[in-house]
């Protein structure tokens, strides 16, 4: 396994959480594609860190994690909202800010 | 005690009484307990001013004390204090003298007055003799603008005492924004004094050019204050107010303020020739142009208001030929004969329970006390030798001697004709005469309101022979001196009873009076100030009114109105859907790549 190798697999990754963020409506299905977009950046940091050396890089993944858990939290909660305003979890239906 | 101390406990002591009625709502609401605690401030006043005149007799000297007001840097931008010398010692015992007999006279005078409104004014009486106190003390212009704006809100408050009556409210505003107008004036003086001495000093050495400016502008302040032509108008409305203020504010104490600043700030007049000479000119016309107006009144306290215009252009005109001292003891003789009059005629008011002259008659029978001491104040008003009048008006006519080639003497010379003169027919017609129907029940009232009048027919019979000693008082000369003046004076007032008596007495007309009735009647003066005002301040107001209105508050509006429709046109480009969002993210991501690729 090369680091050529890791960085290739977390853009695939990467792409995935894209793909899924543009073309899913469900508003749950958009926060794990944004979980996926955030580890393939972990994923970046645990690379070099395990080919060019030192412990340092783990720590950030570490807090990326922490960080990424509380975000998600956060995601989840507007979720709830989400569904108890429309009995529903479609993104779509949230553009009242527009008015 | 210390001359200043005793100064303070004159300026003060009414102040506390004004306060505590002012505080304790209760005191005042019961009506009688207000007038003895006014009537106690007043008596620790006049207390104290007496013995500050006693020490002065036993040679004690001119007292000064300040203490720094606003200091910046260690230096003061003005002072406060009291300043007790031969101006302000015999002016502390006229006005407190004047002020407790008028409070005195009004217990028995406003005693049909309900108890709210009897107690309202005696507070407002209280505070009136602390803001005279205030002028009369001051040691520099400052202070005694301050005063001079409280004695103007104090006139005010009194002049609509009724303030129920419109014409009595009308006449306040009137004379508050006449004399508010005028305190431009004296505000804008003491800007253009501070500006170029750095202080209020009336003993400042400015120059003839700027003299001539702050002298300019104090003038105003006291044509206004002191209703000089053109200003004069408030005086005679003024009248809507009570008798006993009419006495003490419009005829003897707030009137007489304006000639009072002239003789403290005589040191600033005698740099500015100008201004003096604008001074000689006004008085003397206001002199004659009032006493002929007071001629045709029916009313008998307009009478007296535009005698009291007259006299006070007496005082203006000595002002002006630059003998401060005539000026400064004929307002001292004035306010004490003025205020007689006008409380004699309050008391006959009260009698007859009206003001007109017409209402009057015969009264000398029922109201012998009250006719005896109208006589004595319109004997020492026309200058009868002996009298208090005599002594400064021949002073004033002495100080106008040879002054811008007579003239100015000899329409003040005409004009104490016609003092004599519309004296005369006031007490012909009021006191003499057949008995009109409304003086058939007048009675004398209590001893509250003849113990006044009694002890102020004394000073005006005999306040004249303390000119000698007044003039030592304020280092002038003084001597009587049998010359042209005199005589003429004397000549004129003799002259104009006896042609009162001639022409009244058997119940005519004067001569001219159709024209000096018409005159009144279509009040020239007044009908200037009013389409002044209507087209130069309402003028004015409405423009400024339409620039707020349309331009100002236009800007405005158009702010708000751009900044609203340019976000409802901005509001277009925005969907509110998530995933346009995120997709507009996505695209920037992959152009910001682009660019860091191709670069």
């Amino acid at each position: 396994m090369t680091l050529a190798s890791c960085l290739i697999l977390s853009a695939a990754v990467l792409c995935v959480g894209i793909y899924g963020l543009l073309t899913r409506k469900q508003a749950v299905a958009m926060l794990l594609s944004i979980e996926l977009m955030a580890n393939s950046a972990n994923m970046v940091f645990a690379s070099y860190g395990h080919f060019r050396g030192g412990p340092s890089a783990q720590v950030f993944v570490l807090f990326a994690l922490a960080i990424t858990v509380a975000e998600v939290a956060v995601g989840l909660a507007l979720v709830m909202l989400l569904y108890r305003r429309h009995g529903d979890t479609a993104l779509d239906l949230a553009s009242e800010a527009r008015q | 005690m210390s001359a200043v101390t005793l100064g303070l406990i004159a300026t003060f002591a009414p102040l506390a009484a004004a306060l505590l009625l002012w505080a304790l709502v209760p005191l005042r609401h019961r009506g009688a307990p207000a007038a003895w605690v006014t009537l106690l401030g007043s008596v620790i006043a006049l207390a104290a001013s007496v013995k500050l005149v006693i020490d002065r007799l036993g040679g004690a000297p001119d007292v000064r004390t300040t203490i720094p007001w606003i200091e910046e840097r260690g230096r003061a931008m003005a002072e406060l204090g009291v300043q007790l010398d031969g101006v302000s010692v015999p002016m502390l015992v006229i006005v407190c003298l004047v002020a407790l007999c008028v409070q005195l006279f009004s217990v028995a005078y406003m005693h049909d007055e309900p108890p709210r409104a009897f107690g309202r004014y005696f507070t407002l009486h209280a505070l009136f003799l602390f803001s005279m106190n205030v002028v009369v003390v001051s040691p520099n212009l400052l202070q005694l603008f301050a005063g001079w704006e409280l004695v103007g809100l104090t006139s005010y408050l009194l002049i609509g005492f009724y303030f129920a009556k419109p014409s009595a409210a009308q006449a306040a505003v009137k004379a508050f924004w006449m004399t508010k107008l005028a305190d431009m004036g004296f505000l804008f003086g003491l800007l253009v004094l501070y500006v170029n001495t750095g202080g209020f000093e009336w003993t400042a050495v400015p120059g003839t050019a700027i003299a001539t400016w702050v002298t300019a502008l104090l003038f105003l302040a006291v044509v206004g204050k002191s209703a000089q032509f053109p200003l004069h108008i408030w005086l005679p409305d003024a009248m809507e107010g009570p008798t006993p203020v009419s006495a003490l504010l419009h005829a003897a104490t707030m009137v007489a303020a304006g000639v009072f600043l002239v003789v403290r700030a005589d040191p600033l007049f005698a740099q500015a020739p100008a201004t003096r000479e604008v001074m000689l000119w006004i008085g003397a016309s206001t002199a004659v142009f009032a006493a002929g107006l007071a001629l045709v009144q029916k009313d008998i306290k307009k009478v007296l208001a535009f005698s009291t215009c007259s006299q006070l252009g007496y005082m203006v005109a000595a002002l002006g030929a630059g003998q401060a001292f005539a000026g400064f003891f004929h307002l001292g003789t004035h306010a004490f004969f003025k205020a007689l009059l006008f409380l004699a005629a309050g008391s006959v008011i009260h009698a007859v329970h009206s003001n007109s002259l017409d209402d009057m008659g015969g009264l000398r029978k029922k109201l012998p006390l009250t006719t005896a001491a109208f006589v004595i104040g319109a004997l020492s008003l026309a200058g009868v030798p002996g009298f208090a009048g005599f002594f400064s008006k021949d002073l004033v006519l002495g100080a106008l001697e040879g002054k811008a080639s007579w003239v100015p003497w000899a329409m003040l010379m005409g004009s104490a004709f016609l003092t004599a003169f519309y004296m005369g027919r006031v007490v012909i017609k009021a006191f003499w005469g057949a008995e009109s129907e409304k003086a058939a029940h007048a009675h004398e009232g209590g001893l509250a309101m003849t113990g006044p009048l009694v002890a102020l027919a004394l000073p005006s019979l005999g306040a004249g022979f303390l000119g000698g000693w007044l003039a030592t008082q304020v280092r002038a000369e003084y001597h009587l001196h049998l010359g042209l003046t005199p005589i003429a004076a004397s000549a004129m007032a003799l002259l104009g009873i006896g042609a009162a008596i001639m022409v009244f007495g058997k119940g005519g007309q004067a001569p001219l009076v159709g024209t000096l009735e018409k005159l009144d009647a279509f009040s020239l003066v007044d009908k200037t100030w009013a389409g002044a005002y209507r087209i130069g301040l309402l003028g004015v107001s409405s423009l400024a009114g339409w620039i707020d209105r349309y331009l100002i508050d236009g800007l405005m509006n158009f702010t708000g109105w751009a900044a609203l429709e340019g976000g409802a046109s901005a509001r277009k480009l925005q969907t509110g859907l998530v995933r346009d969002y995120a997709m507009l993210v996505v695209v920037g991501v992959l152009v910001l790549v682009l660019i860091g690729v191709l670069r």
